[in-house]
């Protein structure tokens, strides 16, 4: 299908089915609320087969440009639907398990996650191991030689893994090697989330929401068939994650931001300091649009993306903190001392936006990786 | 345009344009074929050209070709325009009962055409009206860069008639102003930011390069970030070739071309301080381009001032 034929009659669907689709609880709802709405959506959505375009046939989907795919979940975003950082598990995930699980094991579980009857999540972040994810530890260990193994035994925690406390399989990072070994001595596994031996702790964020967990595994037993791509591949796995984050993810974040900015023009003051703020706010998202929508064309044009995602990262992650930091400008008082439902929104989100320079990489790696992979400033102290 | 076409265009152009003197890059242009390719393929055409001209730093008076061609005019070299004034996208004339008032900057082609096409305001009407040069007054602007070849030209004259054009033919021009002098003054960032890199590897202090300073090295990389951003907004201008588009570009070059400016000039410190190092002449000439087709705090203003206005969040450009 065209992308701007799929577009248009997506909008038309999506505006005659509005009442149905649109949350039920008023902003800014609880997580609770919102995972329920994610889920009831996809699965709306899947049983009318929009879910399920731009990804393959063989894992319950419908074919179609990945473009497809991205294209829905902006609407999703733009049209408060779904919230884009939920959302994104789904882009990151489902790839992950249809690049590197077996054709059958994919194609028992992605049709689940895309329909809403299932929440991943992903288990990579560790205590110590953060922007420095070659360094995890948390171990996995065969039950005999690593080649013919029937099982695995995971040892070891992680953190901020986004709904952990609601997801039913985890795609997880664990050392098989040396801890020297660094990234190549790492496995990805798919995890059943209701194994023994999982314990889930969720993190009260600064907003009050518990969207991110600890995760404690004790001796859980992980089947060989269970092993995502090789023993020893991992950081593959990882990195594959990179370009479907970067593209798809960031493209529905530019949506969603784009929202934000229109929530902020219909309320705002029209005078001379609200014009300087929002045009220079546009003039950023335009730019993050323009850059992320180049990003997106490279992609469907074959191209593998790479270290220079790095510089889209930079830019939806400054553009968010623009937006919100002009809603704190201009809506004086919304964030800070309004205990109605709209301040109560407009404070979670805000809070929230300043980890955009934090998660998925912090700007300072990034700038560290455009520092020596882009502009070839060889190594640094 | 093929890709590898396109790269081998930019490969002579820009070699072209190195190896002549400054004032003959109108000359090597002519006999590469712009006229033509301008006519043919004007989105390679302007990126191509304008963006060598602002990574060497050679000043050609081919904008007027870009202008006088949105404004339906046949481009010659005997005919310049008269460009708006400074930090302004006003037409540049007014025009009352034949009689003619206009300001603006020009090229260096004003200094040897014969005639001066420009754009003036009758009442709620524009037209378009050329007038001999010798009836100009025209000065070359000294400033902060005096090769960048602006001069100011002042018209006052009586019985002037000229033809009507539609108030969207002016917004085309000024958007395909704003364009090309956006693709220029990303090619000069280019420049600043590869001047500065190599400085940075080269340059030793306590016993390593100082790009191996994470200040540095950050510095650095936030001007590639600005640099990518401003070339994808006029990827996007020329993709949906409106008004907007075109002014977000350039808004996008003028912040861009102060962060690339701020960033290069610390890290080249003392000697990007000097007149011995090229970096003070990319640092003069964008501030000079800058103020061309308004500067960028002007047209983020004016959007915003739109947005406000029409309460609306426009997309642009979809997938």
């Amino acid at each position: 299908m065209d992308i701007a034929e799929f577009r248009s009659e997506l909008t038309a669907w999506l505006d005659a089915h509005h009442d149905e689709l649109a949350p039920a609880f008023s902003p800014p709802g609880t997580l609770d609320d919102h995972v329920a709405q994610m889920q009831r959506v996809k699965s709306v959505l899947f049983e009318t087969g929009w879910m399920r375009w731009g990804w393959p046939e063989r894992v319950g989907g419908l074919g179609g440009s990945p473009m497809l795919r991205t294209e829905l979940g902006a609407a999703l975003a733009a049209r408060n639907l779904a919230d884009p950082g939920l959302y994104s598990l789904v882009e990151v995930l489902a790839p992950t398990l249809i690049d590197f699980a077996s054709p059958e094991l994919a194609a028992e579980f992605v049709p689940r996650l895309l329909s809403g009857e299932e929440v991943w999540c992903q288990g990579f972040s560790e205590p110590d191991a953060g922007s420095d994810l070659a360094s995890l530890a948390c171990r996995a260990v065969p039950d005999g030689p690593a080649e013919s193994a029937g099982q695995w035994v995971v040892s070891g925690q992680k953190v901020w893994t986004s709904l952990a406390q609601y997801s039913d399989r985890c795609v997880l990072l664990a050392r098989t090697g040396s801890t020297e070994s660094r990234h190549r001595g790492i496995t990805a596994f798919f995890v059943d989330m209701e194994a023994p031996g999982i314990t889930v702790a969720p993190i009260e964020m600064i907003n009050g929401v518990a969207e991110f967990a600890q995760v404690f595994f004790d001796d859980v037993e992980v089947p060989a068939d269970r092993v995502l791509g090789e023993v020893g591949g991992g950081w593959a796995v990882a990195m594959s994650i990179l370009p479907y984050e970067r593209s798809s993810c960031f493209w529905q974040r530019t949506a969603y931001l784009a929202r934000r900015l229109q929530l902020l023009v219909d309320a705002a003051a029209d005078d001379e300091r609200t014009v300087a703020v929002v045009g220079d706010a546009f003039v950023q998202l335009h730019e993050l649009r323009a850059r992320s929508r180049a990003t997106q064309h490279r992609l469907a044009g074959g191209a593998t993306l790479g270290v220079e995602t790095s510089i889209d990262k930079v830019l939806v992650s400054t553009t968010e903190q623009t937006i919100y930091d002009a809603v704190l400008r201009l809506l004086p008082g919304i964030v800070e001392v309004d205990d109605t439902p709209v301040g109560d929104a407009w404070r979670t989100e805000y809070l929230y936006s300043r980890a955009a320079t934090i998660y998925g990489g912090t700007v300072e790696v990034q700038h560290n990786i455009i520092a020596r992979r882009l502009l070839d400033l060889g190594g640094d102290d | 345009m093929e890709a590898g076409e396109r790269a081998l265009l930019e490969a002579t152009v820009r070699d072209a344009i190195e190896d002549s003197s400054s004032a003959s890059a109108d000359d090597v242009l002519v006999r590469l074929g712009w006229p033509e390719m301008l006519e043919a393929e004007p989105r390679d055409a302007v990126d191509v050209v304008f963006t060598a001209l602002g990574a060497t730093n050679a000043t050609a008076t081919v904008l007027d070709d870009v202008i006088l061609t949105a404004l339906g005019v046949e481009p010659r070299p005997d005919l310049a325009v008269l460009l708006p004034a400074f930090a302004s996208w006003d037409e540049p004339g007014r025009l009352d009962s034949g009689a003619v008032n206009a300001v603006g900057l020009s090229t260096a082609r004003v200094a040897r055409a014969t005639d001066l096409v420009f754009v003036c305001r009758d009442g709620v009407a524009l037209r378009r009206v050329v007038v001999p040069i010798a009836e100009a007054e025209t000065t070359p602007v000294h400033g902060i860069d005096p090769d960048a070849g602006l001069h100011v030209v002042r018209i006052h004259q009586r019985g002037v008639d000229g033809a009507p054009i539609e108030s969207e033919v002016w917004e085309g021009a000024i958007a395909a102003g704003r364009r090309a002098v956006a693709h220029q003054l990303a090619g000069a960032c280019r420049t600043m930011l590869a001047l500065a890199r190599a400085h940075a590897v080269e340059r030793m202090q306590f016993g390593r390069p100082i790009a191996r300073f994470q200040a540095v090295r950050h510095r650095l990389a936030e001007a590639l970030v600005a640099v990518e951003a401003l070339e994808a907004t006029l990827t996007a201008a020329w993709d949906e070739p409106v008004p907007m588009t075109a002014a977000l570009a350039k808004a996008s070059a003028g912040r861009t071309a102060r962060t690339v400016a701020r960033h290069c000039q610390q890290v080249l410190a003392g000697i990007g301080f000097t007149t011995d190092h090229p970096f003070h002449r990319f640092l003069k000439r964008v501030l000079a381009l800058e103020g061309l087709f308004g500067t960028g705090d002007d047209i983020v203003v004016r959007i915003g001032r739109q947005l406000m206005a029409e309460r609306t969040v426009p997309t642009l450009i979809e997938l």
